[in-house]
C-alpha cells in the first residue's frame, strides 16, 4: 500500500495520478482519499487502518498542525486523524508526503 | 548533545523521542511539564505513562522554572512538551515568561548528557487568531527557533516517521 499525506490542497491526488499515469476512473478504483474524515467516527482505529491498508493507494490530509481546538470533539477528531495516519504509515510499503506539489519519500521508495 | 523533535497533534512525536532516548546509554529522566488540570489531561498523562512503560524512564514533574531544577548528573533528559511549558511560564502566577523557558533549557543542557525536547507545530492552521492567542504563538515560535538554532539535530515527525531538518539520526 502507498500512503500519501500532506497539507490540504498540496497536490496529493494529482501527484499520485500523474506519477502512476492514472485516469480519473482508475484513480477512483484504486485509491481511497480523505480517510482522515473516517477517523473521528471510528471506535477501532487499528481495525480501520487494517481495512484501509488492503487498498492500493490511501490518501490522508494532515490535520494536526493548527492551534489545539477549544472544542473537545474537534480536538478528539484531530487526534484520531493523526493516530490513523501513524497506523497507516506503519502498515504502508511506501509513505510519501506531498507539500506544494513536491513529493518527499518518508518510507520505502517513490512509486513509479 | 541536543535533539529537538517537532510535530503536529498525534504525529508520533513522543514515540519517536522516547525511542531516540532509549538508544542512548545512561540514566533516563522524563521531565513532564503538563499540569494535570482535568480528566482529559489525566487521560493524556496515563497514555504517555503507558507508552514509556518498560523504557527505563524516571519521571520528574516540573511545571515552571527549569533553571531551578537539580537533576542527576550526566542523565539523558526528555522534556515534554514545550507548548505546555511555554503556557505555564506565560500564564501561571509563578511563571517567568519566555525567558524562563530558554534559561531552563540552558540549565538542562549544562547538566545533562543528552537533552531531547518535544515541541509542537501549532502554526499550520491558518492565521485567524485573536491577539491573546497570537501572543502565545509568537512566544512559542521564537522559542522553537531559538531551540532549533541551538540543537544538534532537529527532526519533524510526520505520521510517526522522522523527517530530519538538521543533523540526522543517532546511529
Amino acid at each position: 500500500m502507498i500512503f500519501i499525506t500532506g497539507p490540504l490542497l498540496a497536490g496529493k491526488q494529482r501527484y499520485i495520478r500523474e506519477t502512476l499515469g492514472l485516469s480519473p476512473d482508475e484513480f477512483a478504483r484504486r485509491a481511497v482519499w480523505d480517510v482522515q474524515d473516517l477517523a473521528a467516527r471510528e471506535p477501532d482505529l487499528p481495525a480501520l487502518a487494517e481495512a484501509l491498508s488492503q487498498r492500493e493507494i490511501v490518501i490522508a490530509t494532515e490535520m494536526g498542525g493548527g492551534v489545539v481546538p477549544t472544542d473537545p470533539e474537534e480536538r478528539a477528531a484531530r487526534e484520531a486523524a493523526g493516530r490513523l495516519s501513524c497506523l497507516l504509515a506503519e502498515r504502508a510499503d511506501s509513505v510519501v508526503r506531498v507539500c506544494c506539489g513536491l513529493p518527499q519519500v518518508l518510507k520505502g521508495t517513490l512509486p513509479c | 548533545m541536543f535533539t529537538l523533535v517537532i510535530g503536529g497533534a498525534a504525529s508520533g512525536k513522543s514515540e519517536y523521542a522516547e525511542l531516540h532516548v532509549t538508544r542512548l546509554t545512561g540514566r533516563r529522566i522524563y521531565l513532564a511539564a503538563m499540569r494535570p488540570w482535568d480528566q482529559e489531561c489525566l487521560g493524556r498523562i496515563a497514555r504517555h505513562r503507558l507508552l514509556r512503560r518498560d523504557k527505563g524512564f524516571e519521571t520528574v514533574e516540573r511545571y515552571t522554572d527549569l533553571a531551578g531544577l537539580a537533576l542527576p548528573a550526566e542523565a539523558n533528559v526528555l522534556l515534554e512538551c514545550m507548548s505546555n511549558l511555554t503556557a505555564n511560564e506565560l500564564y501561571d502566577p509563578e511563571g517567568g515568561g519566555e525567558e524562563a523557558v530558554l534559561r531552563g533549557v540552558e540549565a538542562l543542557l549544562s547538566q545533562c548528557r543528552h537533552l531531547t525536547v518535544v515541541t509542537n507545530d501549532v502554526f499550520s492552521g491558518g492565521v485567524a487568531y485573536g491577539e491573546g492567542t497570537l501572543r502565545y504563538l509568537r512566544a512559542l515560535a521564537r522559542i522553537n527557533r531559538a531551540l532549533a538554532a541551538r540543537a544538534d539535530t532537529v527532526v519533524e515527525t510526520v505520521c510517526g516517521l522522522p523527517n530530519y531538518l538538521k543533523g540526522g539520526p543517532i546511529l
